[in-house]
Formats: C-alpha cells, sequence, structure tokens
C-alpha cells in the first residue's frame, strides 16, 4: 500500500483533490478546519471533475435561476436578464434599442473569448520560459489554437485581456444600469474599480462555464455532495500547528492537539500565506520566497450579510449597482480603507432545503475593506453595515419579513477561513497575477520548495472563484510526480 | 516628367522630421509639411513674452533614441543637452525628499526618510536597468502581426519569444509585472517612503488617464529608466535653448540630406486615386504629388480627417473609433521676475536646477485622478516643474527666470466643457497649490500661459490633447497600435504610411516611431 496523502484545508479544492486522489487509489486524509460543509458553492466546476468523480450520479445540482439576474429601474420598476438572450434583449428595449440590438452579438463573443480561458483553465498553466520538451510542446498546442481563432477574434481576445471593463463595455452600450450591473461582475472581490485595466479579464473569468449571456458564477451543492462521497478520511475541526519538514520533505502534519498525522505528500487547499509562512517553519524557506509570498496581492473587499426570512423574496438574484460611476465611486472609499457609503449589492435567494424551513438571502457587499482607515471590524460597525444593506434592498424586501441577520466582515472571513486579509480567492485575479505568475512563479506549477509539499485552491491557478480545478490539477500533478518516482 | 518629390511627409514634428531625415539620407527626395509657422509640433521653443523662451509644450529630453542622436549626428546640427541633477518633492510638513544623481548624496538623503529603502534604491536600479535594457530592442522593431501567416510575421513572433526566453525567467517575470502592475503596487513591493513612492508612480501616470493605484500604469515607469541608462544621457536632460532644439537639429540634419521643408503649409486631405496615395491636398487647394505620403497625425486625424472613412475598411474605422486618446495634461507656463523660494530648501541652489515634483503621497496623486475620473479638474493636481532658465541662462532676461509646469489631471472632457474662465480657474489652481510651498511665486508672475488638452488639440491638432497620439495603455501598445494589423506602419491604402507616436513604440520625444516608419518604407522602396 503507497504512503498516506494528507490534503490540508476545506473548500471545493481540497475536497475535489482529496477525492480525486482517492479514486486514483492512493490512501487520502483530508484535515478540514471547518466545522461545516456549505451547501452551496460558485464557481465554474471543470467537466472533467464531473465526469471523473460521478458527481452527476451523486447528486450534483447546479442552479440556473431564470432570470439570472433583476436590476431596479430608476423609475422603480426592474430589468430583468434572462437565460435567452433573445427575451434579455427585449427586455433591454425599453432602456436602450441599440443596447438590445448589440446584446445577441456581445453574449457571443464573449462566450468565444470565454471558451479561450476555459481551455487554458483546463490544464496547468503554461510555463514559457520552460526547456523541457513536453511542456514546449503544450504551449505551442496552446498558441496554434489561440491562432486558429482567426484573426478578428485573436485580435479581439488579446486587446480585451488588459483593458478595464467600463472601457470594453462602453465600446458595446450606452445604458448605464446595464454597464453598471455588467461591470459589477469585473470588479467582484477585486480591489478595483471598473475604470483599472485587467477588470475585462476579470468580467470573462467569471464568464467561464456559464450559459451565453449569464455574466455572474453559478452555484452548486458541489462541496456538500463530496463530503457525502466516501473514499477518504476527513477529519473537520482540527487546528493545524505546522507542516513537519525533514531534510527538505514534508513528513506530516502536527494538529494543535499535538496529534501527528504521518505523510510523505501533503497537498494544502490554503492559502500560500497560511501554508509556507505559517505552517512550514521558515528555516527551509529562501529569503526571496518569502518576499515574493509576501508580495503576493490579497486585499479583503466583501462583506457578507445572510438574511433569514419568513417568506421567499421576489427576486432570484438582485445586484444594486446602478453605473459604472457608482462602482467606480463605491471604489474610491475602499481605497481610502473606507466602507463604501453607497456599496456594490448582490443579493441571492436562497430556498428553504431539507431541515431547514427558513428562507435566505445572502448579500455580497462590496466594498467593506479588510483594512480600515479608523477603527476596526467591531460589532457596531457591522450592525451599521447590515443596517446599509437592509436600507439599500428595502424596496424589494419587506423589512417585517427578516428574522435575523447576520454579518460575515472580511476581518471574520480571516479569523474564520484564513482568508489572507479577507480575501476569499487568496491572491488577487489580476494580470500579474495570473497564469504562469500565478500565485508566484516558483509555486504556479502546484509544487513548493518543499519536496512532497504541493499547493491547491484559490490561490493557484486558474483558483479564485472557479470550483474545482486548481485542486484537479493540483492532483495531477501530484500523480504524475508519483508516477515518476516509481 | 518625374514627381519631384518621391516622399511626402505630413507634420513637422519630431517624429516626422525623424523619418524625413532617415528617407533623405537614404537619397530620397522628401519633402515634409508643416501646417504652423515653425517646425517642432509638440517640441518647440517659442519666445511668448519678450525676452522670456519657453519649451511651451514637451520640455525634457531622455527617451530620444541614441541611435538617432548617432545616425543623424544632432549633436553636430546643434543639440545640446544638459543633464537635470535632482529631483525635488516638497512635502506639506515642511519637508523634503530629494532624489540626486550624485548616489552617494542620494543615498544620504533616503537614509533619512528609511535606511530600508536606501538600501533597497540601489537593487531597484538595477533591475530597472535590466528591465530597460529588456525593452529596448523591442522599441526599434515594427512589431510582428500575430495572427498573419506571412513568413515574416511567423519569424517575427518566433523571435520574439526566443528574446523573451533568452531573458531568463527572473526578468521575463519582472518584466511581466512591470507591464501589467500598477506603479503603486509595483513600489509598494520594494519601498515605504510615501514621498518616494509617490514621486516615483508619478511617472506612471504621466499622459494617461490613469491613477497610480491603477494597473497598466508600471509600465511608463520604466521609460525614466530608458532614458537614464543611454551613454549619451546620463539623465533626464534639458536641451539647451529649450525642447525646440530638438526639432531644429533633426530638420538641419534632415536638410542637410537634401530634404525640403515648408511651414505654414496645413494639409486638408491626402490624394487617393484608385485606392492608391498619390499625394496631398493643401488647405489653400494646391496639390502636391509623390508615390509615397507619411502622416506623422495621430490616427485619428490621419485616417478620419486626411482619408476618410469611405476610403477604409470597416474593421480599421471601428478600430481607429476605438483608440483612445483622453488627453488629460496640461501645461502652465511662467515667466517670474525672481526664482521661487521653496520653504522646504530655501534661497537659489542646485536643487532649482533639477525637476520639482509635486507629488507628497500616493494618496495625493489617487485623490488628484479622483477628480478627472468625474470630469473635474484636479483640485489639488500633480506637478512636474523645471525652471528651463535655472539650467540655460539664455531663457530669460539676466535674474529673471521662466517656469515650466506640467500638471495633471485637467480632463479633456470636462463636465460642462472648457471655457476661458474653467481654463483660467485651472491656471488658479495649479499656482495656488505650488504657493503653499513657495510662498513668493504669486508675486513674482509676470506673465503666464495655461494650456488645456482642448489648447493642445487646438494649437498642434493633437487629437483630444493626448500628449501620446492616443493612450499608452497596454491595449494600444505594441501590435495593438494603433490598431492591429495596421500596426507596421503601413495602411490599407496603398503608398500611404503612419509615422507618429500613435504608433509603435510611441509617445514622448523618443523618434522611435519615425525611424521605424523610415526603415520600413526604405525596405518596401528596394
Amino acid at each position: 500500500m503507497s504512503a498516506p496523502i494528507v490534503v490540508i484545508g476545506g473548500g471545493v479544492d481540497a475536497l475535489v483533490a482529496a477525492h480525486w486522489l482517492a479514486r486514483a487509489g492512493e490512501s487520502v486524509t483530508m484535515i478540514d478546519e471547518r466545522g461545516q460543509v456549505p451547501s452551496s458553492t460558485s464557481g465554474w466546476i471543470p467537466p472533467e471533475v464531473i465526469r471523473r468523480l460521478d458527481l452527476a450520479a451523486h447528486g450534483l445540482v447546479i442552479g440556473a435561476p431564470d432570470p439570472w439576474l433583476s436590476a431596479p429601474l430608476p423609475n422603480g420598476g426592474r430589468l430583468d436578464l434572462w437565460r435567452d438572450s433573445a427575451r434579455t434583449a427585449n427586455a433591454m428595449r425599453a432602456l436602450s434599442a441599440p443596447d438590445a440590438d448589440r446584446w445577441p452579438a456581445f453574449c457571443e463573443q464573449m462566450r468565444e473569448h470565454a471558451a479561450v480561458l476555459a481551455a487554458l483553465y483546463s490544464a496547468p498553466a503554461p510555463d514559457v520560459m520552460t526547456r523541457d520538451w513536453r511542456e514546449l510542446l503544450h504551449v505551442a498546442k496552446i498558441a496554434l489554437r489561440t491562432r486558429r481563432l482567426g484573426r478578428a477574434r485573436l485580435e479581439s481576445f488579446l486587446r480585451l485581456v488588459p483593458m478595464s471593463i467600463a472601457d470594453l463595455l462602453d465600446d458595446w452600450f450606452e445604458s448605464d444600469l446595464l454597464k453598471g450591473v455588467l461591470g459589477a461582475a469585473g470588479v467582484m472581490h477585486l480591489h478595483q474599480g471598473p475604470r483599472s485595466g485587467g477588470t475585462a479579464l476579470a468580467f470573462l473569468h467569471h464568464h467561464v462555464g456559464n450559459a451565453p449571456g449569464v455574466f455572474r458564477p453559478s452555484h452548486s451543492n458541489i462541496e456538500a455532495v463530496l463530503a457525502r462521497c466516501s473514499g477518504v478520511d476527513r477529519r473537520a475541526n482540527v487546528r493545524i500547528q505546522q507542516i513537519d519538514v525533514q531534510a527538505g520533505r514534508v513528513t506530516g502534519v502536527t494538529l494543535v492537539d499535538g496529534t501527528h498525522i504521518a505523510a510523505t505528500l501533503v497537498v494544502s487547499a490554503a492559502s500560500p500565506w497560511q501554508t509556507l509562512l505559517d505552517w512550514v517553519d521558515a528555516a527551509w524557506l529562501e529569503p526571496d520566497a518569502i518576499r515574493a509570498i509576501r508580495n503576493i496581492r490579497a486585499r479583503g473587499v466583501v462583506a457578507h450579510v445572510v438574511l433569514t426570512l419568513d417568506r421567499a423574496p421576489g427576486f432570484a438574484a438582485l445586484a444594486i449597482a446602478p453605473s459604472l460611476d457608482y462602482l467606480e465611486r463605491a471604489y474610491d472609499d475602499a481605497k481610502y480603507r473606507r466602507i463604501s457609503h453607497a456599496p456594490l449589492i448582490e443579493a441571492r435567494y436562497v430556498a428553504p432545503s431539507g431541515a431547514d424551513a427558513t428562507h435566505a438571502v445572502i448579500v455580497q457587499m462590496q466594498f467593506a475593506p479588510y483594512l480600515l482607515a479608523e477603527g476596526s471590524w467591531d460589532a457596531s460597525r457591522k450592525q451599521a453595515l447590515v443596517d446599509t444593506v437592509i436600507a439599500a434592498v428595502a424596496n424589494h424586501l419587506p423589512r417585517d419579513a427578516i428574522l435575523s441577520t447576520q454579518c460575515v466582515s472580511p476581518a471574520d472571513a480571516a479569523t474564520d477561513d484564513g482568508f489572507p486579509a479577507g480575501q476569499a480567492h487568496h491572491a488577487e485575479l489580476a494580470l500579474d497575477q495570473f497564469l504562469w505568475m500565478r500565485p508566484t512563479p516558483s509555486l504556479a506549477r502546484y509544487r513548493t520548495m518543499i519536496g512532497g509539499l504541493y499547493l491547491c485552491g484559490p490561490a493557484m491557478h486558474p483558483g479564485a472563484g472557479t470550483a474545482g480545478a486548481s485542486g484537479m490539477l493540483a492532483a495531477q500533478t501530484v500523480l504524475g510526480d508519483r508516477g515518476q518516482q516509481r | 516628367m518625374a514627381a519631384p518629390y518621391e516622399a511626402i511627409v505630413i507634420g513637422g514634428g519630431h517624429n516626422g522630421l525623424v523619418c524625413a531625415a532617415y528617407l533623405a539620407r537614404a537619397g530620397k527626395r522628401v519633402l515634409v509639411l508643416e501646417q504652423r509657422d515653425r517646425i517642432g509640433g509638440a517640441a518647440v521653443s517659442e519666445q511668448l513674452f519678450p525676452g522670456f523662451t519657453f519649451s511651451v509644450f514637451s520640455y525634457v529630453v531622455s527617451l530620444l533614441r541614441p541611435e538617432i542622436i548617432r545616425d543623424l549626428e544632432l549633436p553636430r546640427h546643434g543639440l545640446h543637452v544638459l543633464p537635470l541633477e535632482s529631483t525635488l518633492t516638497p512635502l506639506p510638513n515642511g519637508d523634503y525628499l530629494a532624489q540626486w544623481n550624485d548616489h552617494d548624496q542620494n543615498r544620504r538623503e533616503l537614509a533619512r526618510h528609511s535606511l530600508r529603502d536606501a538600501e533597497a534604491y540601489d537593487e531597484f536600479g538595477r533591475l530597472m536597468h535590466l528591465m530597460s535594457r529588456a525593452i529596448k530592442p523591442i522599441l526599434g522593431m515594427p512589431p510582428p502581426d500575430p495572427a498573419s501567416l506571412l513568413p515574416r510575421d511567423l519569424m517575427g513572433m518566433g523571435r520574439l519569444g526566443k528574446y523573451f526566453r533568452d531573458l531568463g525567467a527572473e526578468r521575463f517575470h519582472a518584466l511581466h509585472k512591470l507591464l501589467t502592475m500598477s506603479s503603486a503596487d509595483y513600489l509598494d513591493e520594494w519601498f515605504e517612503t510615501e514621498a518616494l513612492k509617490a514621486t516615483k508612480s508619478a511617472s506612471g501616470i504621466i499622459g494617461a488617464l490613469l491613477g497610480p493605484r491603477s494597473p497598466g500604469s508600471a509600465y511608463v515607469l520604466l521609460h525614466h529608466y530608458m532614458g537614464e541608462l543611454d551613454g549619451v544621457f546620463r539623465a533626464w536632460g534639458f536641451a539647451k535653448g529649450g525642447n525646440g532644439s530638438v526639432s531644429t537639429a533633426i530638420a538641419a540634419a534632415a536638410m542637410s540630406f537634401g530634404a525640403t521643408i515648408r511651414t505654414n503649409a496645413p494639409v486638408s486631405q491626402v490624394l487617393i486615386k484608385n485606392g492608391r496615395a498619390v499625394g496631398v491636398v493643401l488647405n489653400d487647394g494646391e496639390e502636391l504629388r509623390a508615390p509615397i505620403t507619411i502622416s506623422g497625425a495621430d490616427p485619428r486625424r490621419t485616417f478620419m480627417q486626411f482619408v476618410g472613412a469611405q476610403h477604409l475598411p470597416n474593421e480599421l474605422v471601428d478600430g481607429i473609433r476605438r483608440f483612445r486618446f483622453r488627453g488629460t495634461s496640461a501645461k502652465v507656463n511662467l515667466a517670474l521676475s525672481e526664482a521661487p523660494n521653496f520653504t522646504c530648501m530655501p534661497g537659489v541652489g542646485a536643487h532649482l536646477r533639477g525637476a520639482i515634483s509635486i507629488s507628497p503621497s500616493v494618496d495625493y496623486l489617487e485623490r488628484a485622478y479622483d477628480d478627472a475620473k468625474y470630469g473635474e479638474f484636479s483640485r489639488r493636481p500633480y506637478m512636474d516643474i523645471i525652471l528651463p532658465s535655472m539650467i540655460d541662462p539664455g531663457m530669460a532676461p539676466p535674474g529673471q527666470h521662466v517656469m515650466s509646469i506640467f500638471a495633471q489631471y485637467a480632463p479633456y472632457d470636462l463636465k460642462g466643457g472648457w471655457t476661458d474662465a474653467k481654463r483660467a480657474a485651472f491656471g488658479d489652481t495649479v499656482i495656488d497649490t505650488l504657493s503653499e510651498y513657495a510662498p513668493n511665486l504669486k508675486t513674482s508672475i509676470l506673465h503666464r500661459q495655461v494650456i488645456t488638452p482642448p489648447d493642445i488639440e487646438r494649437m498642434i491638432g493633437l487629437t483630444e490633447g493626448n500628449i501620446f497620439q492616443g493612450e499608452l495603455s497596454l491595449q494600444q501598445m505594441f501590435f495593438l497600435r494603433p490598431i492591429p494589423a495596421w500596426a507596421r506602419y503601413a495602411t490599407p491604402i496603398e503608398g500611404l504610411y503612419q509615422c507618429g507616436a500613435g504608433t509603435h513604440p510611441g509617445g514622448g520625444v523618443m523618434g522611435a516611431s519615425g525611424r521605424n516608419a523610415a526603415l520600413t518604407i526604405l525596405g518596401k522602396m528596394k
């Protein structure tokens, strides 16, 4: 029997990596610092993950709300964006006829561009500096496939990548509201405004795997499904003290309670910061490596407010993002470490399920910077944020329907989930933290400077809100390296 | 009868002149047409007030390619560059940060603010030097077309790939970061002194509607170091006689090779017969013919005004429509009765022979940008100031001075539009802000000239007043400048070429676009 593999961390990538390795015949112990598994996970699940882990047979459900988004109109009504692009175009006609006319072409172009990313996300990031001929072949294949897009699409893709989402949307549309709700997808979880370069890429990133014309990440029960699957020894609610290293190789993991779990291979879905700087003795790392890890940009900007309700609200998903300027001003506040006085709000309805008979609305509120210019994330500040959110959705959700409220600030996310500076993506999605640069050039291929220690999770390619892709790619890397050793 | 000219260059800016000089040097009969009464475009010296000579628009030299200086023997034709020795950043608390060319002096000053920064400074300089060396060959290269299957382009892409790989991983990754990060984020990785980060990151926002925290601004940082490493110039320099001397030296070189230059000759359109450019028509109706026409004007003027959409493929018209200008830079030129007296460093000293930068903190610059984002001019603008008369006393009467203030942001699309009152208000804002650091400024002003982006557009024809003939953002660089497929100086109109800063590698008084265009054209003429 092969030596055990330890997978660290909760989250979808850890679950996928653990089950992927278990299916390959490895004995896997999973150490999950969290107590419970969330019922819903956002982001693209690579088709390979669904196939290989038989997720459909185990009850995977990917939500497809229709309309996928509603946005309040200035005059009191709502703009509904439907999964059917003709129907959306029809709804948009009242706002702007030219925008309605351009909508199908925009959706088609974004679908084509996202397909380029989907292909890049189904393999480890190309290592363009390699001397290994197999890797070079892989890079050449990507280059060739990209070339086959044809001139017009290739040029428009290359031009889009460094752009700001504001510039991209200004090229296509005139309606402030439409640009606002689409632009919101470009700044999600980012410490950037819609006029910042690279936000068009973020917009496209979150479109990967979505139906054409749907520009919000889908939600699924993948974590709940995987947590139910057998084959992995899963220990929840335990705290890690350190990752044990001898002679430059991992030997196991020691828990806070003193338990030592021996392992020849460790795969961590925790952030590179936590994994390498908190858990590994600094003596094993070069100063340059430490500096590079410290320089990974991760700045939390999102607060979540969970509202439980006695009835269903009148929407599936609601976005308050009336214009690009509105988003930009919301970001301006964050720039100076203030909570947005007029924030971007994305509210999502979660219907009662199983034993839980209450209705819920999960609100993602941006910008709520982790570091504040004045004060800290104390109870009164969180209450003020809840009040802001309730006021913002008041026209769409009767106040008397609210049974209870709960606020998760970026500071809470840092403490409870180990998110560096409260950033759920562990490393912000930006052009300098993308592909072979994600999260740092030397960590980009899931291996670390410690023998037998691997990384997966949001910080790792393609990461940042995709569900399970980095877990799969890290597991494949582990298996490939094992195969070579044997 | 053979046409008297083999090539006509539209626009006597420095790129047009460089292009003409290279063509003439290769024995071609070239005519340069300049709309104004003087050559130079944005690189002109003018005596705006009796006794006071100004570099009206661009005001420093650094990026001008050394191969151009060498090939055209510009020093022999009158170019003399005097170094700027320092950058002084006055701080609101009465202190200052100075950066000196002298290594030891600089280190002592930095150490006064932060020992860590003094340590990091040399290492930072070394890396930037390596990076600018890495990017240099790309400036002199017509960009290959990644969508083309022509052997020339495939080989070009191959060479480019090999070039990047030969840099080695460390430098390649550092270059990747410089090309994509914001200047503030990039500098945060190196330094902790706020004024140092701000003053350095300020070079990343010049000419752009970007803040120091906007991704993409780090690349322009690199330009500063490109200037510093060329053997000819130790640092940023000032052309004796003002920046017009750069233009007159290039023009003198061009004429020495036999080029003809006509001023007061505004072009109204490019003459097109059977899909070919055959010459130009001037505003007064005069027709001038040549088998090759080269436009030094920006892409929008070239294609939309001189050619006209009816002659062009739809993709190009769309591309030009999407090409972004959005000028944000203004210039305030002052004639002073005495030198400014800075509270933080009183008296007349070496610091007045360098640049003075009003950039006390990254947040200061970012707030200046915030105003511009929503269509206002900065209430507290960023400024880069030099006193040419301190370096070259011939610029002003004895004891008196000229001051050149580059100020940002003054967005072209000002809410409510630019009026005389708005221009005056912006000038007042600039002077009020500067007076906080140099209180004697207000009473010493004899004359002032305020130039906003619409003024730049009106005076020298730069669309929307963009000083780089189009934003230098990643999506408008290299093979995307000005539009993909037509980034190699050629156009869809046979016989018509582009040589302005709207083509690769773009703005700054660099001349590389003019030279690359000339070499491309000469390659085709053979």
